[in-house]
């Protein structure tokens, strides 16, 4: 006697063997459409279809039973109380070949209901939010300095048409610098809370657009100093003459160093800032005090120099 | 449709329309979804047929047709796994392709592109995104059904690596297509762009009957369209002969840095 073997298929559970090679099924993970998706994305032993458990418990206790993908082994192994391997290469795809195809409308629908559920937990994840706030804040910042610029050059002639305009234009303006000035409150509360070394150590703004540029506190805090240092430039690096700055061009106290020693702040302080994400991904340690107290010393020293 | 323009369909792949006009020929999928464009491709009518200009500085699949690419294309009918699909824009013309009897199932891995993507497939019917990591496709095999191709455009290290992982699990067997869009920049410089494609279609010559590869340059720089039909001794598909398609008198590409 053959294996039985268990393979998703969509919204479905179908089952091969022991002793046909038909896939018996469909057994649904739930009549409705979104909540297939979020069993499908979850798959605890209170997913397994009712009728599918009852099929299984016919399977014999000698035989092999196995499932795949590998995540829906242990949901079975732990709802049936048995041991469950997960099949090779060839008996998974002899088993899917046998199964048939879902039907297109119920398909694409819990394909999207899937793709939605997947999108708005990743995106839910904290450093995703710094990401999609840094970028907002960005957005909403160009803005603002755009109106700004337009206002600038913009002659009402008073008592016309364009003097009303002008008036609801700088309420709308107002609105804008509100919107922004909440955006980045919001923004470096969560710089300083996900990542507060570097919030120290550069500033909580230019923290956030480091994470997003990176994508990720993780992939931040494996980048070497010299990439932190110019993440965000647009020159290309040269032999002779590179870029000095990316983001790190609006860090804290870069105002502080005169202007021809700024390049070599900014080297020092990807070094501090390459320290400090690597404390906020890993040990989580507050080691912020020493990083911004080397900062300023650093700050200092180049003050003095001469160039 | 203005006069002089005569849409001839791609042998093979019928949904794939060529227009000679004047010195130029372009290309055209015809649509399985509705305007608005995709990414801000051109879209014409002709009868009650829709068509989207497909264009090679935008899509390495086009580029490999215009280079001469001899191998299969994407067919009505069939289904085809979609390696690395980023916003969409070749998927959607991988997915008009196939047309709405096919099915095109999108993988890709970063967020936010995948919010692009899902967007799209609310439009485009024969589209099935995936959020996933094509490393793993094991993660998605419950998602997709054996396919007929796999169309590949990952830009990793070891992008034959993904692709080999995906095809021995998920392609329908031997003879089904293989369709790798390679980006030698991203397989590390101890090669140059050549050497790296014929290490490519070695290591990819124990598993497939490969077609011969077409550089994509000018359109995309270092890549190349690798690929045939999977099973060492697979037949390969006869063409009697491959006109070089290259459109005269026109800068390609954009981002032309």
């Amino acid at each position: 006697m053959g294996p039985t073997l268990v393979v998703g298929s969509g919204p479905a559970l179908f089952v091969i063997g022991p002793d046909t090679a038909r896939a018996v099924g469909p057994f649904p993970l739930d009549p409705d459409l979104r909540r297939a998706a979020t069993r499908f994305e979850e798959l605890g032993p209170a997913d397994v279809p009712a009728r599918l458990r009852v099929a299984l418990e016919s399977v014999p206790q000698g035989s092999r039973l196995l499932a795949s993908p590998p995540r829906l082994a242990r949901t079975i192994a732990e709802s049936s109380r048995r041991p469950v391997d997960t099949p090779t290469l060839e008996e998974l795809r002899r088993a899917r070949a046998s199964i048939p195809l879902t039907d297109p409308v119920v398909e694409r629908r819990f394909f999207l209901e899937l793709g939605h559920l997947r999108l708005e937990r990743a995106l839910r994840a904290p450093e995703e939010v710094l990401i999609t706030l840094a970028r907002e804040e960005e957005r909403v910042e160009r803005a603002v300095g755009r109106e700004a610029r337009a206002a600038e050059s913009f002659v009402a002639v008073p008592d016309s048409p364009l003097d009303r305009h002008l008036v609801s234009w700088g309420r709308a303006r107002g609105a804008l610098g509100d919107l922004e000035d909440a955006l980045r409150h919001t923004l470096e509360e969560e710089a300083q809370r996900l990542v507060p070394n570097l919030s120290a150590v550069v500033g909580p703004r230019t923290a956030a657009r480091l994470v997003a540029v990176a994508g990720g506190i993780g992939a931040l805090a494996r980048m070497p100093s010299a990439r932190i240092q110019l993440l965000g430039s647009r020159r290309r690096p040269s032999p002779d003459r590179g870029p000095r700055f990316g983001i790190l061009y609006r860090a804290d106290r870069l105002a502080d160093v005169p202007i021809g020693r700024r390049g070599a702040y900014a080297r020092s302080l990807a070094a501090l800032a390459a320290i400090a994400v690597r404390a906020d991904a890993s040990t989580h340690r507050d080691i912020s005090a020493a990083l911004v107290a080397r900062r300023d010393r650093r700050v200092e020293t180049l003050r003095r120099s001469r160039r | 449709m203005r006069p002089g323009r005569a849409f001839r369909p791609w042998e093979g792949s019928p949904r794939l329309l060529e227009v000679a006009r004047n010195e130029r020929r372009e290309l055209w999928t015809e649509a399985v979804g509705d305007p608005p464009p995709v990414y801000g491709e051109r879209w014409t009518n002709v009868g009650d047929r829709r068509y989207r200009l497909f264009e090679p500085g935008r899509s390495k699949l086009a580029a490999a047709v215009v280079r001469g690419w001899a191998g299969d294309l994407p067919a009505p009918g069939e289904r085809w796994l979609y390696l690395g699909a980023a916003t969409g824009t070749t998927a959607s013309h991988v997915a008009d392709l196939v047309g709405p009897d096919g099915r095109v199932y999108a993988v890709e891995r970063s967020v936010r592109p995948f919010a692009r993507l899902l967007a799209l497939s609310e439009r485009w019917p024969n589209l099935r995104p995936i959020l996933g990591d094509a490393r793993d496709p094991l993660a998605y095999s419950a998602l997709v059904p054996p396919v007929d191709g796999v169309y590949a455009d990952v830009a990793q290290a070891d992008q034959l690596d993904i692709v080999v992982k995906n095809a021995e699990l998920l392609l329908t067997g031997d003879g089904a297509r293989l369709l790798i869009a390679l980006k030698t920049a991203s397989m590390g410089r101890h090669r140059s762009a050549t050497g790296h494609r014929e290490s490519a279609e070695e290591d990819l010559a124990e598993t497939a009957a490969l077609v011969p590869s077409v550089p994509l340059e000018p359109f995309h720089k270092g890549h190349f369209m690798v690929g045939g039909r999977w099973g060492r001794s697979a037949r390969l598909p006869v063409r009697e002969s491959v006109r070089p398609t290259m459109p005269r008198g026109r800068r390609p590409g954009r981002r032309a840095r």
